[in-house]
């Protein structure tokens, strides 16, 4: 709390450290999301954790829009997000695997579109068959983490489970899908919060949204007062609570300390402090998977940066390719220096416009060279600002000097495994260090040194 | 498409920085040392910025040889060595030959800092090494060359008696009783402002806590380690003879926020910098009661930098778990 603030009542927020980047979210937070189908899309089959699905689909096939295109036994499948015809099932690129095998359509539409009306009485069905729609239509975290959806709902057994979070944080600078999502569709949103609130058995959900997304928070509350829930069964008791704008509000275990004071033990999910959490455009293709047996076809996403000519928010078929977004928008500029999937703190470099979007794509982001920074790094001088932004408590300067030293199996007790890569140590770090970078590869060399010694 | 195709760059994140930088802070230090330099100009005359401009050039000389040697990147522009430079200025008497800063600096910077791998790999604070050094090399010299105060009247050069801790070190209560009567009834406000013999930086207390400010402002500087200093030496201040003068007098003040502070050879959590800054005041004050130097915060700073990498593992950081015991 800064020495201007005293004696305001301070906003909810995490216990410590934590960065306050600047927003960027003026670029595209007043933009109305806009429809965009590209002629062709191609879809990578790996689009959430675990296995990858296997293709279901041949060349030269026909598709309809919602078709099963390719399949993991028993998880979540991967569906057609326009009609058309298989064009190709090759290797193609992938933002984060390199490379992958990509289902290429050609979209044409067909003459009975499927609609993906509302079916009457989805409030009723049981747990189990909500639980199988919301697997068939492949939803997953769409924050970003694309887990299994139906996986985190489904409860181990003796589970204690109080409080659903809702994840409105949208904390990463410059994107505005989830804000926008909150606005525009804040109905489905809230609904969907009620579905997995009943799917989980709680009768309490809390939705955070950032001090900074005012409109957002005022629309879902409206939109809760208006709803009706009440006249649902069961009843779940939800409210909006605004926390601090402080990068990372929207990780997990941050969202959970701000919004219920409850810490999650070391290694643990939330689920063991008694919360499942949410994204909300998660909870909006839950209600479409069970309402409407609509599986994810499209996701919206943020493109912007100062690089591209015109910043959208945009609702996409998963598969578009970076290309075509690029030729929608206008184009990027020539001092651009970095595309990004995903925010400028936890998001990754691409070089390859042919790299298509994912479900977990939240961002697409065109920077320049004012905006990011391409300069060398230097010694530790042991200021411990990383260690004051660490949202965890972590050592990130004790990591890097271990890692120069080439002693990356030693670096356990500076909480490595418990890094989850916020970016806050390198952001503030006044000599450059990547030590985001640092952490990962004292990971990997853990993996590694793991599988090993097995 | 765009019409050229931009370099496009891959890294892991994050992808934006915040606009600090090493160099950034070190010249934001050097900035808030000015106040005390145009004091000492006010105070002592010209021949200040003649020994400061000295020690800088010896400390930059030797960064530079530094670098070369280790065929590292060079880092003469970051602001550290000029930092240096200024600090070991400020620790030295105003009347010193302008030459022997030059050689401390030159020592100081090359066998503290460059030796050890450069910015961040230094042991022991630079500047105070500097002083050691030069305590040995030059004894005479930095204990006897003081110069009375005289606003106004730069170039006056009048070689004092000593420091008033030296005074009453050497001549006990009857020195001390001579020095009050000689200051007269506004002592207390000339020591705290800065009207006393003593090292360059180290007089004006007010000049010192402008530039503190600074630092405090900007975020570079908490206060754990200069309070804990001071609350160390203040602990001791009553076995002295007058304690008033004793916690106006010497280095702490200049100790306390600009060397104890030195990122480099400090603890970094909370806790860690409170031990720092209590074990830097009670030797401060051991030595000055009850050993053989008038001031002892040079000393006793150099003494607490060897603890450092102890401290940053004995309190670590608080994490983020219920119990928030580190792994």
């Amino acid at each position: 709390m800064s020495f201007f603030s005293w004696g305001k009542a301070a906003l909810p927020t995490f216990s410590r450290g934590g960065i306050h980047p600047d927003e960027h979210k003026e670029l595209t937070e007043d933009l109305p999301i806009e429809a965009f189908t590209p002629t062709t899309v191609s879809l990578p089959v790996s689009q959430s954790l675990g296995a990858p699905a296997e293709p279901s689909v041949v060349k030269a096939a026909k598709v309809k829009r919602g078709d099963v295109i390719a399949t993991v036994p028993g998880g979540v499948s991967l569906h057609a997000p326009v009609s058309g015809i298989i064009k190709n099932v090759q290797t193609g690129p992938h933002a984060a695997l390199v490379y992958d095998t990509v289902i290429t359509i050609q979209a044409k539409a067909a003459e009975d579109e499927p609609e993906f009306a509302e079916e009457a009485g989805w409030q009723d069905l049981p747990i189990a068959q909500m639980l199988e729609r919301i697997r068939d239509g492949g939803v997953v975290g769409l924050g970003g983490a694309t887990f299994p959806t139906y996986r985190k709902l489904m409860l181990p057994k003796g589970a204690k489970v109080d409080t659903l979070v809702i994840n409105g944080s949208e904390c990463e600078p410059y994107l505005t899908c989830d804000y926008r999502l909150m606005l525009e569709e804040s109905d489905k949103v809230v609904l969907g919060s009620w579905l997995i609130a009943k799917i989980i058995g709680v009768a309490n959900c809390v939705i955070g949204v950032e001090d900074n997304k005012q409109p957002a928070a005022e629309k879902m509350r409206q939109t809760i007062a208006a709803l009706g829930l009440e006249k649902l069964e069961p009843k779940v008791r939800m409210s909006v609570v605004v926390t601090q704008t402080r990068y990372p509000q929207g990780s997990e275990k941050q969202l959970v300390q701000s919004l219920t004071g409850r810490l999650v033990p070391k290694g643990g999910l939330p689920l063991s402090v008694g919360v499942v959490v949410q994204n909300v455009a998660t909870a909006y293709a839950c209600l479409e998977a069970v309402r409407n047996r609509k599986p994810v076809l499209e996701r919206v996403l943020t493109v912007s940066g100062l690089g591209i000519k015109t910043p959208k928010n945009l609702r996409v078929p998963i598969g578009t390719s970076v290309e075509d977004i690029v030729a929608h928008c206008g184009g990027y500029s020539a001092d651009t220096v970095k595309i990004l999937t995903g925010g400028p703190m936890m998001g990754r470099t691409i070089a390859d416009l042919d790299i298509a979007v994912t479900k977990g794509t939240s961002g697409l982001l065109f920077l320049t060279a004012a905006e990011t920074s391409l300069d060398g790094y230097q010694a530790c001088i042991s200021c411990g600002a990383c260690v004051d932004a660490c949202p965890m408590g972590l050592e990130p300067n004790r990591v890097s000097q271990y890692m120069e030293a080439g002693r990356p199996l030693e670096t356990e007790r500076f909480g490595v495994k418990e890094c989850f890569e916020c970016g806050c140590c390198s952001y503030s770090c006044p000599a450059k260090r990547p030590l985001v970078q640092f952490m990962q590869v004292a990971k990997a060399t853990y993996r590694r040194h793991e599988r090993k010694s097995k | 498409m765009s019409e050229s195709s931009p370099t496009l760059h891959l890294s892991s994140g994050p992808h934006i920085a915040s606009g600090r930088s090493t160099a950034q802070i070190m010249w934001m230090v050097n900035l808030s040392l000015v106040p005390a330099l145009l004091w000492a100009w006010a105070v002592f005359g010209p021949v200040v910025l003649a020994i400061a401009v000295s020690s800088i050039l010896g400390c930059v000389v030797a960064e530079a040889a530094a670098c070369k040697i280790a065929k590292t990147a060079m880092t003469v522009f970051d602001g550290s060595a000029v930092c240096s430079g200024l600090l070991l200025a400020y620790t030295l008497p105003p009347g010193m030959p302008i030459w022997m800063p030059f050689i401390g600096g030159m020592l100081a910077m090359f066998f503290t800092k460059g030796m050890f791998g450069g910015l961040g790999y230094n042991i022991f604070n630079v500047a105070l090494v500097g002083r050691a050094m030069m305590m040995a090399t030059f004894p005479v010299e930095m204990t006897t060359r003081w110069v009375a105060p005289h606003l106004g009247a730069a170039g006056v050069d009048t070689i004092s008696a000593a420091t008033a801790l030296a005074q009453i070190k050497l001549g006990g209560e009857a020195a001390l009783a001579k020095l009050l009567a000689a200051a007269g009834d506004g002592v207390w406000f000339d020591y705290f402002v800065g009207m006393r013999a003593g090292s360059i930086g180290e007089v004006s207390a007010v000049m010192i806590l402008l530039g503190a400010a600074f630092l405090l402002w900007k975020g570079i500087i908490k206060l754990y380690i200069p309070i804990s200093v001071l609350a160390g030496v203040a602990l001791l201040a009553p076995f002295s003879l007058s304690p008033g003068l004793y916690m106006l007098s010497g280095g702490i003040w200049l100790g306390a926020f600009f060397m104890a502070t030195d990122y480099v050879t400090s603890p970094i959590t909370p806790k860690g910098q409170i031990i720092f800054g209590l074990g830097i005041g009670l030797l401060t004050g051991i030595i000055r009661n009850w050993g053989g130097y008038p001031e002892g915060i040079c000393y006793a700073i150099m003494l607490m930098n060897i603890l450092t990498p102890a401290l940053n593992d004995w309190f670590r950081p608080k994490r983020l778990t219920a119990d928030g015991v580190p792994s």
